[in-house]
């Protein structure tokens, strides 16, 4: 019997098996070694390799005999063994390197490795050389400068995985099963087999597999990993929920949504490589420089040899001529900016900012005028009931009572609002139940005749609000929409309900931090100056621009853009209406909540849907923008100084290649530092 | 006429230096239909923006060309 059972799963999970593409499944089940590891463990072993084999030559041509003045073999020996010894390094441990370089000089794609593999090799030779002319040898030279660059490669590729170390948890993050209801039994299987409209069983404390929306149960949620809020999210019956984010307290049913490729999870790892890749104008000098680096390095040192040979003697025309290979290092100008680049946008990603494009964090630092739109950035986005105002009389209990029940019926944002603040376990029977359009409500509960409404709605029916006017004004004045509830019969006020779409609870402080920063703020809304008004100076705004319907944002927009000859702008928005808006400001900042994000618009995406988002992103702008430009100077001085000095034969070609090795181990560990950037 | 504008993801194995990715960058944009590439040695890969008309096959060989070799090519 249960052979057959098993059978059946695993004939479902064959059928399954053909309408999954074979990439989908990759992608899912890449947890294997990455190649970030496979890279650092093979330098490791070239590391080792090349020491093992490089340090009897140290110790017997340059230990010995110049700090011990032993000289305990002929030098005859002494070439002889430092040839046996460097040939390995050079031709077993450097052979990738000798391929990839050499390869360079064939299709003249050179890179990095051409000037390594060019300036180990001739050093070798020298060795031979030296049976026909009167040159130094510098075999044993040469195997030191290939463990050398083992060495500093190694170095680098670590640091190079810590500075890609949160993207690569983002890909790690994903649940690997999922346990789905097969009919009424449970079955456990890989998560590249989910499929859309399964329903997933997520007890406490496990992951929920994919993106999908809550069926059947209620818990909490910690979403923090996809989206940086901290609190647990609420999740029930109709709730969404994200794949890869941990279930709190209760179990929960998920209908799977979105699976693969589809979920919020993979489009978060593919905007942020994507990030990871894009270029910032202040890279395209160095690009450029990289691009033409190598072969006029090669053409260099050519020119050292033979101006060397002329004017010296080939021992220092070879010295000279292969520090210059060693020593010059397009990687450190490289990679200057992609490294920051990549640490910046990682520390976002945990945070949940995702910069889309590079280029925003060279812009950013620009910008003066912070443009926000209202409803649903600074608000909520979302009506509710702020105040309640009874009647002398007039209990709240039942005040609420007939209000939740009349609302109930009614679809309008404001009589949601109503209802959710009630929030009441049974409701009365209401008959005759009418929307008023523009007005209110009208219903009868228990044979009475209630309206809920605005003034209009009250004047019509000749309900004096004589006794509650000072109240509505007042109300009105912070921007709430004000209703009356009312017996029809008596024309009797029996109180007030306030609704407001509330400002968000950190909305001020973040507005707050952004004056301090010396920006300047602008609201812009569709809503009447009043509302407006009332909410701008709730959270310290400095200017309103009211009234404006959603394709004038951009044109507002590109007015404060043309002020003093050019402004620079950055809008935060929803991102679904604003994406005109998002566009036409010089640094977009699209807010969304938790799998709504609007992907394509904004430059910056803020997944959490606070305004201290967008602090943290102008910060994290400037700290990584700051970091590039350290890099990026770094690695010109860098060259700039080593260059000529090789040329001039100052260094020693293994003086050459360990500052050749430190400066691009600098320009990746320094960009590592950006971390200790508080954010 | 093609004429479509897609994206593609190529996955790159072989880089290891910033000059590596600058080759790429410069071999694929010979291809002839490809109008932007973008090379990132910290992720491995490269984003093109090519017309419809442009193969895979055509893609490879000009990663091959530079010396190094794409693993894998999708579509975003």
């Amino acid at each position: 019997m249960k052979q057959k059972k098993l059978k059946i799963v695993k004939m479902e999970k064959n059928m399954r098996d053909m309408n999954h593409s074979k990439k989908d499944k990759e992608y899912l089940h890449n947890h294997g070694e990455t190649p970030e590891e496979k890279e650092i463990e093979m330098w490791k072993k070239k590391l080792i390799w090349g020491w093992i084999l490089t340090i009897p030559i140290i110790l017997i041509m340059y230990i010995l005999p110049l700090i011990f003045g032993m000289m305990v073999f002929s030098s005859e020996v002494m070439l002889l063994i430092s040839l046996t010894f460097a040939f390995p390094v050079i031709f077993i441990v450097g052979l990738s390197t000798l391929k990839s370089g050499f390869r360079g000089f064939i299709s003249f794609y050179f890179n990095m490795d051409s000037l390594i593999a060019l300036g180990t090799v001739v050093a070798y030779l020298t060795g031979f050389l030296q049976f026909f002319l009167p040159v130094q040898d510098y075999s044993g030279v040469a195997a030191m400068i290939m463990a050398i660059f083992v060495t500093g490669k190694y170095i680098e590729a670590k640091a190079r995985g810590r500075a890609g170390q949160e993207i690569r948890k983002l890909l790690e993050m994903g649940a690997k099963n999922a346990r789905i209801l097969r009919g009424k039994t449970e079955i456990e299987i890989p998560i590249s087999e989910v499929k859309v409209g399964d329903i997933m069983i997520i007890k406490p404390g496990e992951k929920i597999p994919t993106d999908g929306i809550v069926t059947k149960g209620e818990s909490s949620v910690d979403e923090s990993m996809v989206t940086g809020e901290s609190l647990p999210i609420d999740k029930l019956k109709g709730s969404n929920v994200i794949g890869a984010t941990i279930n709190q307290d209760g179990i929960l049913y998920v209908k799977a949504t979105k699976v693969g490729k589809d979920t919020f999870l993979a489009h978060i790892i593919d905007l942020v490589e994507e990030a990871q890749g894009s270029k910032i104008p202040i890279q395209k000098m160095a690009d450029k420089i990289t691009n033409i680096f190598v072969p006029s390095v090669l053409a260099l040192s050519i020119l050292t040899f033979i101006g060397w040979s002329i004017f010296g003697n080939f021992s220092s025309a070879f010295g000279a001529s292969i520090a210059v290979l060693v020593i010059s290092c397009p990687c450190a100008l490289g990679l200057a900016t992609p490294i920051a680049l990549t640490v910046g946008s990682g520390m976002g990603a945990k945070r949940g900012i995702l910069i889309r494009k590079g280029e925003a964090i060279q812009t950013m630092k620009n910008v003066k005028v912070i443009v926000f739109d209202k409803t649903g950035t600074i608000t909520k986005g979302k009506p509710e009931v702020t105040n309640v105002e009874m009647g002398k009389g007039v209990k709240e209990k039942e005040f609420l009572e007939v209000a939740g029940s009349l609302e109930k019926l009614s679809e309008h944002p404001l009589s949601k609002a109503i209802v959710n603040y009630a929030n009441l376990k049974n409701y009365k029977v209401v008959k005759n139940f009418k929307n008023l359009r523009g007005r209110g409500i009208e219903g009868t509960v228990l044979n009475k005749k209630y309206l809920i409404g605005n003034k209009r709605l009250m004047d019509e029916n000749k309900i004096n609000l004589k006794d509650f006017s000072k109240k509505i004004e007042d109300l009105e004045k912070e921007g709430k929409t004000v209703m009356a509830l009312a017996l029809e019969k008596d024309k009797k006020v029996l109180g007030l309900i306030a609704v407001a779409d509330s400002v968000k609870e950190d909305s001020f402080k973040a507005l707050k931090e952004l004056h301090k920063r010396g920006y300047y703020t602008v609201m812009i809304t569709g809503d009447n100056e009043r509302t407006a008004e009332a909410i701008a100076k709730e959270v310290g705004i400095k200017k309103v621009i009211a009234n404006v319907l959603p394709e004038g944002k951009s044109l507002e927009i590109k007015r404060i853009q043309d002020k003093n000859g050019g402004t620079f702008v950055a809008f935060v928005g929803d991102g679904i209406n604003d994406a005109p808006a998002l566009k036409q400001a010089n640094v977009g900042i699209a807010m969304g909540t938790g799998t709504d994000i609007a992907i394509e618009s904004g430059d910056i995406v803020l997944t959490k849907g606070s305004l201290t988002g967008v602090v943290q992103a102008i910060e994290l702008s400037k700290a990584t923008f700051s970091k590039i430009k350290q890099n990026l100077f770094w690695a010109f001085a860098y060259n700039t100084i080593a260059i000529p000095l090789a040329v001039a034969g100052v260094l020693h070609p293994v003086i050459a290649e360990i500052a050749m090795a430190a400066s691009s181990i600098t320009v990746v560990g320094n960009a590592n530092l950006l971390r200790r950037k508080k954010i | 006429m093609g004429g479509y504008k897609m994206k593609k993801k190529i996955t790159i194995e072989g880089m290891h230096c910033a000059s590596c990715a600058a080759n790429i960058e410069r071999s694929l944009k010979k291809v002839s239909g490809i109008n932007s590439a973008n090379v990132s040695m910290m992720t491995r890969k490269a984003i093109i923006e090519c017309e419809d008309t442009v193969k895979d096959e055509e893609l490879k060989h000009a990663v091959k060309k530079a010396g190094y070799e794409a693993k894998e090519i999708e579509n975003c």
